[in-house]
C-alpha cells in the first residue's frame, strides 16, 4: 500500500507571505526552497474561504465540500437564544451536518490519517484509519484520538509529548491580545516545537501506516501572523530595522524554514507517484484599527448592557469573550468577536423580548443602513459591506447564521467590550484574516501551470477525493480543481460525479432524535481570544 | 430500562477515572457521589465540556440537556459532585 494524496493543511497560509518566504531575498537567501520547487514544478490558486474567513466554518467546509449553510459550524462557540438567555457551547465533530471527507474515504474502501484538524473531536466513526484531533487541550487528547492511537504514538516516537503538542487554551487567548515584545517573542517560539510534534506523529503515520489519504495541519501559522504579521508582510518591513525587529523576522524564517524541512520529509517519504495538495483556511492581511461593535450598536439603540452586581462572576463574565447584556432590552448584537456577524432577536411568542416577525425585513434594512453610517476618524466608512444570511448561507442551517455579517474596510474581527470610542486606531498593525488563502498542488499528474484562477474552499474536498480516485457526491457544492491536473492526467482519470454524501455527517450519528438535543450545554469562559 | 442512581455514580466513577488518568491533579482518593468535579478534581470549564461529551458518548448514548444542570437561574454552578451529575441522569437519560 501507497500514499496516493498527501494533504499538508496551513491554517490561515497566504500567498502575500509564502511568495516572500519561496524566493531569494537580499541578506536572508530563499528560507523555505523545497516548496519553492514544488511551487516551480506545480499549480497554485488563490482560494476563498467561507463569507466568514474563519478556522471552524473553513475547515468544516474543506472537509466537507459544502458551505457553512450545510455543514452548519459557523464559530468557534455555538450559542442559541432562547428568548431571555443565550446558551453557549464549543462547536465538535458531533456538529458537523454533512459527512466528512474521512468518512467519504473509508466507506469507498482507503484509508486516512487526519492529524490537528479542527472538528475531528470526538473522533469521527466509521474512519478507516487514524485520527489525532486539532484544538484538543493535552489533558483530552487521549480520549479524543482514535482509540489506542495515543498510546501506540507515546510508545514509538521518542519525544513523544502531549503537552508540547496539543492546544493550550490559556496560550491561546494571547493570539489577540497586545503583547510586550518579549512575550511576542516566547509566542513565536512557543510554536516551533508544538509543530515539530505534529510533524512527527505524521511522519511516523507516513512511514508506517501509508494510509491512502495521509493529512497533516500545520496551525502555527496562522498564530504566529496574528501576533508577527509586521515582521512577515512585506508591505510592512520599517526604513531603520530595530534589533527587535530583526529577531522577531529571525523567529518567524526559523518557523517557516522547519515547515519547509517537514514539507520537503514528508513529500519525499510518500514518493513519487503520490499527488501532494496544500490548503488554508484564509489568508491574512493587516488589521489597523478596532471597531467596539457592540458599543456602536448601543449608540444606535439596538442594545443595552447587562448590569454588573460587582460579584466576581460578574466581573469574570464581563471580561469573557462573550457578549454579556440586558437580553430583555436588545434586540440586535454581536455574540462574539470570530463571529463579525449580527444576530437579530426576534420574539417567538407575546411577551417574549426582541422584535416582531413581520418587522424582521424593515428592522434588518434599517439596522444595515445605519451600521453602513460609521466612519473612523479619517472619515472613512468602517463597514463596508453587510452580508445578508439567506444570500451567503444557503443550505439547512441558515438560520444558525448570524442575520447580518460584517465586512470590515481592513478585514478586523470586531471587538465586543464595553468600551469607547467605537472606533479606534491600534497602536501597530497586527495580523487578521483575508478571504483569499491558498491551495496549491505538485507531483504525478500534476501541471507546472503555475498560478490559475482563484477557486473555492469547497474545491478542497473534491479534488482530495478525485486525487484517491473517487468521485464528487452529487450533493456537493464545491468541485475538483481541474486546472490543477494535465491534460493526459485528466484524460485517462476523467473527473465523475457520483453518489450524494451518506447521512448527515457526524451530527446524525451522535444524535439520538431527541427533541432535547436542541438545547445548548454550557458558557465557555475561557475560550479563544479574538479580542482587541 | 433505565440506569438508577447508584448504576450511574458507578458508571461516573469508571469514565472519571479514565478521563483523569493523565491528570496532574492533586486527587489521591477514591472517587465517591461526594467527589467534587472543581474542588476535588481540579476541573476547569473546558475539562467540563469535555466531559460532556464523554458522558453523552459513553454513558447517555445521546445527547442529554445538560443546560439543566449547569445553569441554576440563569447563572453556572460553582461545582458538581458526581452524585449530583447522577441525579440529574436519572432524570434526563
Amino acid at each position: 500500500m501507497t500514499t496516493k494524496t498527501l494533504f499538508i493543511g496551513m491554517d490561515g497560509c497566504t500567498f502575500t507571505v509564502l511568495n516572500e518566504m519561496t524566493r531569494d531575498l537580499p541578506g536572508e537567501g530563499v528560507t523555505m526552497p523545497f516548496l519553492a520547487g514544488l511551487m516551480a514544478k506545480g499549480s497554485r490558486a488563490n482560494l476563498r474561504s467561507t463569507p466568514n474567513p474563519l478556522t471552524p466554518p473553513a475547515w468544516a467546509s474543506i472537509m466537507t465540500g459544502v458551505g457553512p449553510g450545510q455543514h452548519g459550524v459557523f464559530d468557534f462557540i455555538r450559542a442559541e437564544d432562547k428568548g431571555g438567555e443565550v446558551y453557549w457551547t464549543l462547536y465538535d465533530s458531533r456538529d458537523v451536518d454533512s459527512e466528512m471527507i474521512w468518512s467519504i474515504a473509508s466507506r469507498q474502501g482507503k484509508s486516512v490519517a487526519a492529524l490537528n484538524f479542527p472538528l475531528t473531536a470526538p473522533p469521527p466513526k466509521h474512519v478507516n484509519g487514524s485520527i489525532v484531533p486539532g484544538f484538543i487541550p493535552a489533558k483530552h487528547l487521549r480520549r479524543n484520538s482514535t482509540p489506542g492511537l495515543f498510546e501506540r504514538l507515546k510508545e514509538a516516537i521518542p519525544g513523544f509529548d502531549a503537552k508540547e503538542l496539543a492546544w493550550d487554551f490559556d496560550n491561546e487567548k494571547q493570539a489577540l491580545e497586545v503583547l510586550n515584545d518579549n512575550d511576542m517573542e516566547q509566542w513565536v517560539r512557543y510554536h516551533l516545537p508544538r509543530e515539530e510534534q505534529w510533524f512527527n506523529i505524521a511522519e511516523y503515520i507516513l512511514a508506517n501506516d501509508k494510509p491512502d489519504l495521509m493529512a497533516v495541519m500545520f496551525d502555527g501559522t496562522d498564530k504566529i501572523q496574528h501576533q508577527a504579521w509586521q515582521f512577515v508582510d512585506p508591505n510592512l518591513v520599517p526604513a531603520e530595522k530595530t534589533d527587535f525587529y530583526n529577531r522577531m523576522r529571525a523567529v518567524c524564517r526559523e518557523y517557516f524554514a522547519n515547515v519547509d524541512r517537514y514539507i520537503e520529509k514528508l513529500v519525499t517519504l510518500a514518493g513519487p507517484e503520490c499527488q501532494v495538495f496544500f490548503a488554508s483556511d484564509h489568508g491574512f492581511t493587516a488589521t489597523v484599527e478596532t471597531l467596539r461593535i457592540n458599543a456602536f450598536l448601543e449608540e444606535l439603540g439596538y442594545l443595552k448592557w447587562a448590569a454588573n452586581d460587582g460579584s466576581e462572576q460578574a466581573i469574570r463574565r464581563e471580561a469573557s469573550d462573550f457578549a454579556n447584556l440586558d437580553w430583555a432590552n436588545t434586540t440586535a448584537y454581536c455574540r462574539t468577536p470570530s463571529s463579525n456577524g449580527i444576530h437579530i432577536r426576534v420574539s417567538t411568542k407575546p411577551g417574549e423580548p426582541g422584535i416582531e416577525p413581520d418587522d424582521y425585513v424593515p428592522f434588518r434594512d434599517k439596522l444595515i443602513e445605519d451600521l453602513k453610517t460609521l466612519r473612523n476618524e479619517d472619515g472613512e466608512p468602517v463597514i463596508v459591506d453587510v452580508l445578508k444570511r439567506e444570500e451567503w448561507f444557503p443550505g439547512q442551517h441558515m438560520e444558525r447564521a448570524c442575520d447580518l455579517t460584517l465586512v470590515l474596510r481592513d478585514n478586523g474581527f470586531v471587538s465586543i467590550r464595553n468600551l469607547k470610542p467605537v472606533v479606534i486606531k491600534r497602536p501597530s498593525p497586527a495580523g487578521t484574516h483575508h478571504p483569499d488563502g491558498i491551495f496549491m498542488a505538485y507531483g504525478k499528474g500534476i501541471a507546472a501551470n503555475g498560478q490559475v484562477d482563484r477557486l473555492d474552499i469547497r474545491d478542497v474536498c473534491p479534488t482530495l477525493l478525485y486525487s484517491l480516485g473517487l468521485p464528487t457526491p452529487s450533493d456537493f457544492e464545491g468541485k475538483a480543481a481541474e486546472p490543477f491536473f494535465t491534460e493526459n492526467w485528466l484524460a485517462e482519470h476523467p473527473v465523475k460525479v457520483g453518489k450524494a454524501t451518506v447521512g448527515g455527517g457526524e451530527k446524525a450519528k451522535a444524535e439520538d432524535m431527541d427533541e432535547e438535543e436542541k438545547r445548548q450545554i454550557i458558557e465557555q469562559l475561557q475560550m479563544l481570544g479574538y479580542m482587541e | 430500562m433505565a440506569a438508577t442512581h447508584a448504576e450511574y455514580v458507578k458508571q461516573l466513577i469508571v469514565l472519571l477515572e479514565d478521563f483523569t488518568q493523565d491528570w496532574d491533579h492533586e486527587f489521591e482518593g477514591k472517587m465517591t457521589p461526594d467527589t467534587r468535579l472543581l474542588g476535588d478534581l481540579g476541573f476547569e470549564s473546558i475539562d467540563i465540556i469535555q466531559l460532556v461529551v464523554a458522558i453523552e458518548e459513553d454513558i447517555s448514548k445521546k445527547k442529554v440537556p445538560f443546560d439543566k444542570l449547569l445553569m441554576k437561574d440563569g447563572r453556572y454552578v460553582d461545582d458538581l459532585s458526581i452524585g449530583t451529575i447522577a441525579d440529574f441522569l436519572v432524570g434526563f437519560v
